[in-house]
């Protein structure tokens, strides 16, 4: 091998990604050449630099934003599949028949406008109005839509005309019994989706109040999800009181898990601990994994507390 | 720990929106942090964002287990991240772009490090940024998943479709840019 070959085996060396008699021959040339030993030495450097970039984390606030948007993008192709289907279905239950042929002619023209409709506004959301339908503009306002997120396309006045896109939102009131399968529905898409951590929390705590002995496990995956997830640390504790009043079970235990290993707030690194001493006495079992989860907070979580309780369930198994 | 990933993958596939969502947590910050290193605009980031999760989406039931999730994820990143033509916004790129400091401030830094320490690595973290512009998009995507992600080349190589010495030349040449548009710096 030439000197050249081993210059061009350094980088490789440093990710560890050479065949071990490569690696074998290289760490030989380099003690006897130091223009490749100094190389190393140099590339080390870049790339511990480089690697300090790797470590920077993301605005909370932009992901649960983005994670938002997401779902509504979701949704929106979830309807758009569902029409789909409905058609389809509708065309070949109707072309079966002996009035097919007829029909078919007449449903393909209609397949045609849809496709188009759906192709050229699949970039207007259903909740905005068209720039040249005047009187849905007009009904929107007149209707007390609040209107907001206006956004010009095109603010140059001088031709006469703007364009803007905006959002209408119209304000719901909804009073019923806390049994009402939809109100309940309405509050756990809150507790996912409200924008505003007080409401999160505002909802968490009536699906506390509306849940007594009966658990609903839509409301049960909304609070698994929060108490994991939710950028808002008062949520996360909320959540995680909620369900530690349910039954527990291999997916709730598995949360509690997870929290202790992962949350940054010691308090509700505190909250799971004691969830899982009490799942312990009550004589819940804990498989191998967990107790290997255990044993590590137990050796270096930050908190003396949490490493003391997690040191007692382990000996209880 | 929690449900295992193929767990939630199975439960994702049978059309479970809870079980993808904790998917999609598992990884979206990944893929929105390299996404933000490769444009070096969070906007742009941002589409990529949810173009990709609504590939996901929609490609889910067709996975079929034959490669790793993260390997699948981050193939459907990188062709994302490839073939962006990008909208009419990034026509104005070029008067309309954020400058690198606001890019950064996306990002929080590094908390364990000092002020000091925090400083020097955030000045070096733009003239990385700025370094990491001039390279070719498929350099780029290897240079990022190596570097930021921590793939091995055969996991890179099956990312971005292409055989492992195509890679190890991507990183090659990646580096060798770097190191001339770096020089003197670090």
């Amino acid at each position: 091998m030439t000197h050249n070959d081993y210059k061009q085996m350094i980088q490789f060396y440093l990710y560890d990604e050479l065949g071990k008699d490569e690696k074998v021959l290289f760490e030989k040339h380099i003690k006897s050449c130091k223009e490749c030993a100094d190389e190393v030495e140099e590339l080390k450097t870049l790339f511990s630099k480089i690697s300090v970039g790797a470590k920077e984390s993301i605005d909370d606030n932009i992901i649960t934003e983005l994670r938002q948007e997401l779902r509504w993008a979701i949704r929106r192709e979830n309807l758009k599949t569902n029409m789909f289907k409905q058609f389809f279905e509708k065309f070949s239950y109707l072309i079966t028949k002996p009035t097919g042929l007829a029909f078919s002619g007449v449903t393909i023209l209609l397949v045609g406008i849809l496709i188009g409709y759906l192709f050229f506004n699949h970039n207007i959301p259903s909740n905005l109005i068209p720039v040249n339908d005047a009187e849905n503009v007009k009904n929107s306002i007149d209707n007390n839509l609040i209107i907001n997120n206006i956004k010009f396309i095109d603010s140059d006045p001088s031709d006469g005309e703007v364009e803007f896109t905006f959002d209408a939102v119209k304000h719901n009131r909804i009073k019923g019994k806390t049994s009402d399968p939809e109100l309940q529905s309405i509050l756990t898409y809150a507790i996912l989706n409200e924008k505003n951590p007080g409401t999160r929390l505002n909802s968490i705590n009536v699906i506390n109040a509306i849940q007594s002995n009966k658990f609903d496990a839509e409301i049960r995956s909304a609070l698994i999800l929060a108490a994991k997830y939710d950028s808002n640390s008062g949520v996360r504790m909320e959540a995680l009181k909620s369900l530690k009043v349910m039954p527990i079970d291999k997916e709730i235990k598995n949360t509690l898990i997870y929290v202790l290993m992962n949350d940054t707030s010691s308090g509700i690194k505190i909250e799971a601990i004691n969830s899982l001493v009490e799942a312990a006495k009550k004589g819940f079992d804990f498989d191998s994994n967990d107790l290997s989860q255990l044993q590590k907070q137990a050796n270096a979580d930050a908190n003396n507390y949490v490493r003391f309780q997690a040191t007692n369930i382990i000996k209880e198994y | 720990m929690t449900l295992s990933e193929t767990e939630l993958i199975m439960k994702a596939q049978n059309g479970d929106p809870m079980a993808f969502e904790e998917l999609v947590y598992r990884y979206d910050k990944m893929v929105l942090k390299l996404a933000m290193k490769y444009f070096g605009d969070s906007d742009v980031a941002k589409d990529i964002y949810q173009e990709v999760f609504i590939k996901v989406y929609k490609g889910l039931k067709n996975f079929r287990f034959k490669s790793g999730f993260s390997t699948w994820l981050f193939r459907i990143t990188s062709n994302v991240c490839i073939t962006y033509k990008g909208d009419k916004r990034n026509m104005h790129l070029s008067i309309d772009a954020e400058d690198d400091s606001e890019v950064e401030n996306k990002f929080s830094a590094n908390e364990d490090a000092s002020p000091e320490q925090q400083l020097i690595n955030k000045d070096f973290g733009q003239k990385i940024n700025e370094a990491i512009k001039i390279l070719s998009p498929n350099q780029k995507m290897s240079f990022l998943l190596k570097h930021y992600e921590g793939y091995k080349i055969r996991e890179i190589a099956e990312m971005m479709n292409c055989k492992e010495g195509t890679v190890k030349k991507y990183l090659f040449e990646a580096v060798r840019k770097l190191r001339v548009h770096l020089n003197g710096i670090y």
